[in-house]
């Protein structure tokens, strides 16, 4: 406790609380733009901060984290094109919303719900960090398997106007993820020899075409003359009644999100659509989804920032990077002299506050600027089409080119844009989609790793506990649905006889 | 100066972090260009396209030469001139806490009598090779590879008990080492570490083969000499300052990483030819 | 008038082509090394694309809807025009540079949409342009393509 007070005393150095303030203001910027995230402005800055000093340096590139993952959303709510790849769930309610003129509620949602998720990760990173953390080793292969079967089993449910059409995205998607260099066996799979596809289809590029560029072309079909007719609420930010509805959603997104964050080998673009998937499931108003819905932002926008303090759970306490972010991350804490692992707690708790002091000021900061920018932001709608949407292909470009630096992610952004906008016209959804091409990747490496673990034995299954515990909700969920409709039947014979 | 990683990879920093000084010692701008396809092909294609001046230098690691290997018709390993090496990371064999192999001996008995399940990067990658390079020094069972995709995961399942054993850098089961949750059995450097004192190189076990994890500069052949000099006396310069320096220490890498063409070419002609002969006789070199 | 026909089987066998050449495609795959235990390469896209022609197949029987004027508009001259200007957007890259390609794709498809002065458009792209710039060139440094024209300077 003395420890976390010395942390906070941290922030009254002026000098520090600048830093944050600096990395908050910057990491919402940059996080809103596609092209340029979070990780990679950390990545560029990095040898920056040396000079600054390490809880400085540190503070700042916290702060820069944690509003990047919010800032992302801003976008995506706006313009459809998700600055961040963890706010394209977020994406799919709030442009919806957006476009019903109900831009300020979305994003005043976004940051709250945004905050919340966030703050909420922290605390538990503060009190049980390192008993989440052996939770971590206790997930191989087939854990991950049945976990990633779990996320795709809800894919029916979500998007477009019929189950076989999203189980087709899905499917897609799960073709797109085959593409490339095979983990398992080293053989390259529908790369023709080109070099840009050996590493695989990157998710960054599919959904900016889908999404942003898909819109666009869309758009370009309608041409409207002025900005749609303004809705006097467009700039109207949640209240108490929004915030209640909501609060359900926050707190399955906040909770699935730091437990989905806190496990190594998944971040917080998957965080974000399973907890999509369970908002819907526990809703009351299942109906509003796909729709606009502003549960549907709160809880993958709860989800993903919650999946930020989740990931720096094994990222501290165990000194594994859960993901490409948290590598760089974890990078610039061990360039400024932070050695993670079970000791920092004891070690070091000093920068280890200051990590966390740091994270929830953020989240403070960009919940304050979210609020009172959500008017400004909802503003973007008033842009003229004819300067709105060729805007957003350009950064779509270069949203494609910049973190590979990669004429192929160009290509297959326009692509996938071609595509969006084909499944604009006929009625599907790229949700499916995008669950299909984050966990299909999953699902194959994961269930190879594990026969080559179990010996090419499939029974080797049985004996892992959390598997087949997995298996049996995602079994429980497929099959309630049906199960429950039988019993109305029932009930309803057994009251008209 | 050209690198095969995305911003932000270990690779990446590496050549920012030698950057912050470089340009003071040429007295001249430094860029990164990324180019990420192919498991550093489009690397190597971009230096082929650029004049052999010594202006764009590229960061080769061993993935390169293994890249290289499989495809042809690339700029093969016989067309760079190496020029400095950057990092030399060694490995370690490691196996968790309760592990039934207590010695090094435990498991090279073991390995005769059934095939270990060594954790690595992908099937045809770097630490194949090693592990191949490695079971067939020490006269093992060739070992199955369980692949994942990085140092992270490797050590998650090796104390999580899903693979025997696994060939890693101390620096990524850093904190698994000092817990004690996993041991290290044998050392795959030239000497033994300072921070391993107890730990038995292979070669002292009779076991002929070193691994490390490589980062290092090269340029297309043809560059004039005298430049080829002035960049690999410039680059360790810029590399034995301060900031450089610390990044190593702190992320626990040796302090004697950096040096000239010398060690750096012999180092990269050894992994050439294992690397060869491994992807040859695990059947995964094209013609 | 658009004829309310149902556009499934359309949609189903276009489906049912790409996973055609999928499963076509799998065996172009280099063979897998002898000796190496679990799946093989081939066999999960295989899988999907046999799911595939089985969802097309189900969507080929179902009964859809023509979607309505409201969701999915003809495609006038216009449009095409736009889709042409986005896709001469990569060979616009390849000559004239990013920050050249940029300026000229935003007036000109400003110009297509419509409702906007040229001399806004002007602006809105010369202030834009060098926005990002500022943002992507400056400050974070990254290299984006100069194109030949680039080259040609320089660049």
């Amino acid at each position: 406790m003395e420890a976390f007070l010395g942390g906070l005393a941290i922030l009254i150095d002026p000098y520090v609380m600048l830093m944050v303030l600096l990395g908050t203001v910057l990491g919402i910027f940059v996080g809103a733009l596609p092209g340029i995230s979070g990780s990679t402005t950390i990545a560029l800055l990095l040898p920056m901060t040396i000079a600054m000093g390490p809880i400085p340096a540190i503070c700042f590139l916290g702060a820069i984290y944690c509003a990047a993952n919010f800032g992302g959303s801003i976008t995506a709510i706006m313009v459809n094109a998700p600055g961040d790849p963890s706010a394209s769930a977020t994406a799919l309610e709030g442009y919806k919303m957006a476009e019903k003129g109900q831009a300020g509620l979305a994003l005043g949602m976004s940051a709250i719900s945004s905050a919340i998720g966030g703050i909420f990760s922290i605390v538990v990173l503060i009190f049980a960090a390192p008993l989440l953390a052996r939770a971590a080793y206790s997930f191989g292969p087939p854990e991950y398997f049945a976990l990633a079967l779990f996320g795709l089993s809800m894919c029916a449910a979500i998007g477009g106007d019929s189950a076989v059409k999203n189980l087709i995205a899905a499917a897609l998607g799960l073709l797109i993820a085959t593409v490339g260099m095979d983990l398992t066996t080293g053989i390259e799979r529908f790369a023709f020899g080109i070099y840009e596809l050996s590493d695989g289809i990157g998710f960054v590029p599919v959904l900016i075409g889908l999404f942003a560029v898909g819109e666009m072309l869309d758009q370009a079909v309608r041409r409207l003359g002025k900005a749609e007719i303004i809705h006097l609420d467009a700039a109207r930010v949640p209240g108490w009644a929004e915030f209640r509805k909501c609060n359900r959603s926050i707190w399955i997104g906040s909770g699935i999100g730091t437990f989905i964050g806190a496990l190594p080998a998944l971040g917080a673009t998957t965080a974000a659509l399973i907890g999509y998937n369970e908002t819907r499931r526990w809703s009351k108003h299942k109906h509003e989804f796909g729709k606009g819905s502003i549960e549907g932002v709160a809880g993958p926008e709860a989800a993903n920032n919650a999946a930020v303090g989740g990931s720096m759970v094994p990222t501290l306490a165990l000194g594994i990077p859960g993901s490409a972010t948290t590598a760089i991350i974890l990078a610039a804490l061990i360039v400024q002299g932070v050695r993670p692992g079970p000791h920092l707690f004891n070690e070091q708790p000093t920068l280890l506050y200051a990590v966390f002091a740091s994270m929830l000021a953020a989240n403070l900061f960009y919940l304050v600027m979210g609020l009172s920018m959500a008017k400004l932001f909802a503003r973007i709608s008033l842009i003229p089409p004819a300067i709105l949407w060729p805007a957003v292909f350009v950064l779509s470009i270069i949203g494609a080119y910049g973190p590979n630096q990669s004429m192929g992610d160009v290509y297959v952004m326009l692509a996938a844009g071609v595509v969006g906008f084909l499944f604009r016209r006929t009625g599907f959804s790229p949700a499916p989609l995008i669950m299909g091409l984050v966990l299909g990747g999953m699902v194959e490496e994961t269930l190879k790793q594990s026969l080559i673990i179990f010996g090419d034995d499939v029974t080797g299954f049985l004996g892992r506990p959390i598997a087949l515990v997995l298996f049996v909700v995602t079994l429980a969920g497929l099959l309630w649905p049906a199960v429950a409709r039988l019993l109305r039947v029932a009930r309803a014979r057994s009251a008209s006889a | 100066m050209v690198t095969h990683a995305g911003v932000g990879g270990g690779t990446d920093i590496t050549a920012r972090m030698m950057m912050v000084q470089a340009p003071g010692v040429f007295r001249q701008e430094f860029t990164v260009v990324n180019r990420t396809a192919g498991s550093g092909a489009q690397a190597l294609q971009y230096l082929a396209s650029k004049p052999a001046d010594g202006h764009t230098i590229i960061l080769v690691t061993q993935t390169h030469l293994l890249t290289q290997l499989r495809n042809p018709n690339l700029p093969q390993f016989a067309d760079l001139i190496p020029v400095a090496r950057a990092t030399a990371d060694p490995q370690l064999v490691l196996v968790r806490r309760d592990s039934p192999f207590r010695t090094p001996a435990d498991l090279v008995n073991a390995g005769k009598e059934r095939s270990l399940r060594f954790g690595g990067t992908h099937v045809g990658g770097v630490d194949h090779v090693t592990i191949f390079a490695f079971g067939r020094a020490a006269g093992i069972q060739r070992p199955t590879l369980v692949p994942f995709r990085g140092g992270g995961e490797i050590v998650i399942n090796l104390v999580g008990g899903n693979i025997d054993t696994a060939v890693v850098n101390p620096g990524e089961a850093e904190a698994q080492l000092r817990a004690g949750e996993l041991r290290p059995l044998i050392s795959l450097a030239d000497t033994r570490l300072a921070a391993f004192r107890d730990v038995p190189t292979a070669k002292e076990l009779g076991i002929d083969v070193t691994g490390y994890t490589l980062r290092g500069f090269c340029v297309l052949k043809g560059t004039p000499e005298d430049r080829v000099t002035r960049l690999e006396r410039g680059l360790i310069e810029a590399m034995s300052g301060p900031i450089y320096k610390s990044y190593l220490e702190n992320t626990g890498q040796a302090p004697d990483s950096v040096a000239g063409r010398e060690a750096w070419g012999a180092q990269l002609a050894q992994f050439n030819r294992d690397g060869r002969e491994a992807l040859q006789a695990l059947g995964l070199l094209r013609g | 008038m658009r004829e309310a026909r149902n556009p499934n089987p359309a949609i189903a066998a276009s489906i049912a082509a790409v996973a055609a050449i999928a499963f076509a495609g799998t065996f172009w795959f280099d063979p897998v090394p002898p000796g190496l235990p679990g799946l093989g390469a081939a066999d999960f896209p295989r899988l999907i694309c046999l799911v595939l022609f089985g969802l097309a197949a189900l969507l080929a029987l179902t009964q859809g809807q023509a979607p309505s004027e409201d969701d999915a508009p003809r495609l006038d001259g216009g449009a095409w025009a736009v889709f042409g200007a986005c896709a001469l957007f990569v060979p616009a890259l390849e000559i004239l540079g990013i920050w050249g390609a940029i300026p000229l794709y935003l007036v000109i498809v400003g110009r297509i949409w419509g409702g906007v002065s040229v001399v806004t458009l002007g602006l809105n792209a010369a202030g834009l342009t060098l926005a990002l710039w500022l943002v992507f060139s400056k400050i974070f440094r990254l290299t984006l393509p100069t194109g030949w024209l680039g080259a040609a300077l320089g660049g």
